[in-house]
């Protein structure tokens, strides 16, 4: 989805990442494609189980020992120089001086984050001196300095402290810490509000906006919650089912969503009507993932299903206006597979 | 973590007293005492005793005295560091256990030794080749380990040693040193000897920790911190070690408990089998004689050792593991 520019720090082409089990073949991400232009935040949204972590994971090549990204194209730019991090092997020392480096993750769940038995200044001083070659006392130094510039309460006190002594907000400044610490070119973010309180949630959206453009890097938020994407993103991708199903910029998906998913993902946002909440949620559940339905994915849920060819052949993938991206047999296009 | 351990300190002290107390009563439950034990022995070899003699005897040792005024006097002996005197031995108890214990604690420091340095590796193997042919392969050694009784090993190792070398494996020192005073030479020829029942009493420890090893990492393998650190840039050998590695060793530090007082049981039975000079012969021999000094005084000094062991593994697993360390417990 989305046409290549030069100012793509990370575009990813038809991935495909699947679990193994005795169960069988779980397609997690099964031919998806998007871009992520310099310094701009592109927001993932799509139901609980759609991909989004293991699109992250992915892009990190840090799946789990039963998962695989078996094709595909990873294309991070660095001054110029492409490099397919999916030509890289998992353990290579390539791929690990990008990890962390190039690209930094923030995760879900601040507290099972950190290592319990280390204090957080061990775990943010060991990135900092892998990948930027400090001594112990310039990367404390630096830890320190990080710490306070995410709003850290007594920085050099707290780097000393044991995740299980600090706040939930406190561990996850500490993972955005942790995460900015080597200047990335690329942030991922897997849903960083998920597992704190409501009311930290609003200031770490905004720690994350303040230092997005204090430090210039691209960022992959990845929500389920579209209110966070409103707010933050520049670019929308939905997601579902291991597959992309509409991009555009975030004033094409919120002012004119094409796809029926996306559609119906905006209408189960609550919203006050006449003084009470008003809530659409999608029909069905999301299928099983063991064996995703023929044709469009979305055909057994979606209300303007059409039969004879919605449950026959999957959608392409085409361009209703310049820069948005929708793959539905209602704009055109047969396909393939 | 000091409040909690002196705490546990203080608290060994009514527990070493009640342990020895209940060993005290159930050594002087059956009918007799050792006086009826040695005239029984003496009339068997065809010696007439009088009654006036063995009368005296009783008064001697005490023996006359209802059982709960002997108790307190032998606790309150202990309190001055005397355990008594053991009829049998005409000796002071503690010098007959201290001449024994040694080789008690040699053996069974072996057997621990040998379980740990054994069970971690391959409880670490298993975890992070899970469903490899050398998990399956440890997994089913451990089972066998875990399902041979102690005294049946030592039997097949016995018999086993001998077919294979001509050697009878009985003792813990070769001939010409079995009472000789401790020298090096002497310590050295010792282990040469222990390997056997250290192996043997450590066996099916080993295959207890292996799995508790193996279950403990293989649940810090999947933790999230896992992949964070990995998201970080460390290699996935670095991580192990680092983080889940660290982590799921405090489980098995918790063992160290539990281990020691079944390795000095294990230890008690395969030394009878062996024929080993450590406390175990001398100790059932003390029961059979009713010999109740030297019985209590052993039961004593073995739940002071355990006793000892469960401490040294709080102190190490607060030492390793902060969450312990600042929880006030
Ligand atoms: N470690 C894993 N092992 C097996 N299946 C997984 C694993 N992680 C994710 N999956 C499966 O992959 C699919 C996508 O999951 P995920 O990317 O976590 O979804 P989400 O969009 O909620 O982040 C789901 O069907 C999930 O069950
Ligand atoms: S392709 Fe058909 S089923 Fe799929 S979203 Fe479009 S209209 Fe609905
Ligand atoms: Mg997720």
């Amino acid at each position: 989805m989305a046409t290549e520019t030069a100012d793509d720090v990370l575009s990813v082409h038809d991935l495909k990442s699947y679990f193994f089990s005795r169960e069988g073949t779980l397609r997690a991400i099964d031919g998806l494609s998007f871009n992520l232009k310099a310094g701009k935040v592109l927001g993932i949204a799509g139901e609980s189980g759609c991909g989004k972590s293991v699109t992250a994971q992915s892009i990190l090549r840090i799946l789990p020992r039963h998962g695989k990204t078996v094709s595909g194209q990873v294309l991070l730019t660095r001054d110029g120089k492409v490099t397919d991090l999916l030509a890289l092997g998992e353990e290579s020392s390539e791929i690990r001086r990008i990890r962390g480096k190039e690209i930094a993750m923030i995760f879900q769940e601040p507290m099972t984050s950190f290592s319990p038995v280390h204090t957080i200044g061990d775990q943010i001083i060991e990135t900092i001196r892998l990948h930027r070659g400090l001594s112990k006392a310039q990367a404390r130094a630096s830890a320190i300095e990080i710490l306070e510039s995410v709003g850290m309460p007594h920085p050099s006190r707290t780097i000393d402290e044991y995740p299980f002594n600090l706040s939930g907000g406190m561990r996850q400044r500490a993972m955005i810490a942790m995460a900015l610490s080597c200047n990335p070119r690329v942030l991922i973010a897997d849903e960083p509000t998920t597992a704190v309180d409501v009311t930290i949630q609003a200031q770490v959206l905004e720690l994350i906006r303040q230092m997005q453009a204090q430090l210039g890097m691209a960022v992959i938020m990845i929500t389920h919650d579209l209110g966070v994407i409103a707010e933050l993103a520049d670019h929308v991708l939905i997601m579902y089912l291991g597959r992309g199903v509409e991009f555009g910029s975030v004033e094409q998906i919120f002012h004119n969503p094409k796809h029926p998913y996306t559609r119906g993902l905006l209408a189960s946002i609550p919203k006050l009507q006449k003084g009470h909440t008003l809530v659409e949620p999608i029909k069905g559940a999301v299928p099983n993932p063991y064996d995703a339905p023929a044709g469009c994915p979305f055909h057994p849920r979606c209300p303007q299903f059409m039969q004879g060819t919605c449950e026959v052949t999957m959608p392409q993938v085409v361009e209703v206006e310049p820069g948005h991206w929708v793959a539905c047999h209602l704009y055109g296009g047969e396909d393939q597979r | 973590m000091l409040d909690f351990l002196m705490r546990r300190m203080l608290l060994m002290i009514p527990t070493l007293f009640i342990v020895s107390g209940i060993s005290f009563f159930v050594i002087q439950a059956p009918p007799g005492d050792f006086v009826t034990a040695h005239v029984q022995r003496l009339e068997d070899r065809g010696q007439i005793v009088d009654r006036e003699a063995i009368e005296a005897m009783r008064a001697r040792y005490g023996l006359d005295q209802p059982a709960h005024v002997q108790y307190v006097r032998w606790i309150r002996s202990m309190f001055r560091g005397d355990l008594g005197m053991s009829f049998d031995w005409g000796a002071p108890v503690s010098r007959v256990i201290a001449r024994r214990i040694p080789n008690s604690l040699i053996i069974s420091l072996f057997s621990f030794l040998f379980v740990y340095a054994v069970a971690i590796p391959i409880g670490m193997l298993s975890a992070t080749r899970q469903y490899s042919v050398a998990d399956y392969f440890f997994t089913f050694v451990a089972f066998v380990g875990l399902g041979i009784p102690n005294f049946l090993f030592a039997l097949v190792m016995l018999w086993v040693v001998y077919s294979m070398t001509g050697q009878v494996l009985i003792g813990l020192f070769s001939a010409e040193y079995v009472d000789a005073a401790w020298s090096w030479a002497r310590f050295m020829d010792m282990l040469r000897h222990v390997w056997i029942p250290a192996i043997i009493v450590g066996t099916a420890g080993t295959a207890k920790i292996v799995r508790v090893m193996r279950a403990s990492l293989l649940d810090e393998l999947q933790k999230p911190y896992v992949m964070v650190a990995r998201a970080k840039g460390l290699s996935r050998s670095h991580v192990n070690y680092k983080y889940p590695f660290r982590i799921a060793i405090n489980p098995v530090v918790s063992t160290i408990g539990w281990t020691l007082p079944s390795l000095i049981t294990g230890e008690m039975l395969v030394s009878l089998v062996l024929g080993l000079p450590t406390l175990a012969p001398i100790f059932l021999r003390a029961l059979q004689m009713q010999d109740m000094y030297l019985a209590g005084g052993i039961v004593f000094v073995l739940t002071l050792l355990t006793l000892l062991g469960t401490l040294i593994s709080d102190i190490l697993l607060g030492w390793i593991d902060p969450r312990i360390r600042f929880s006030s417990m």
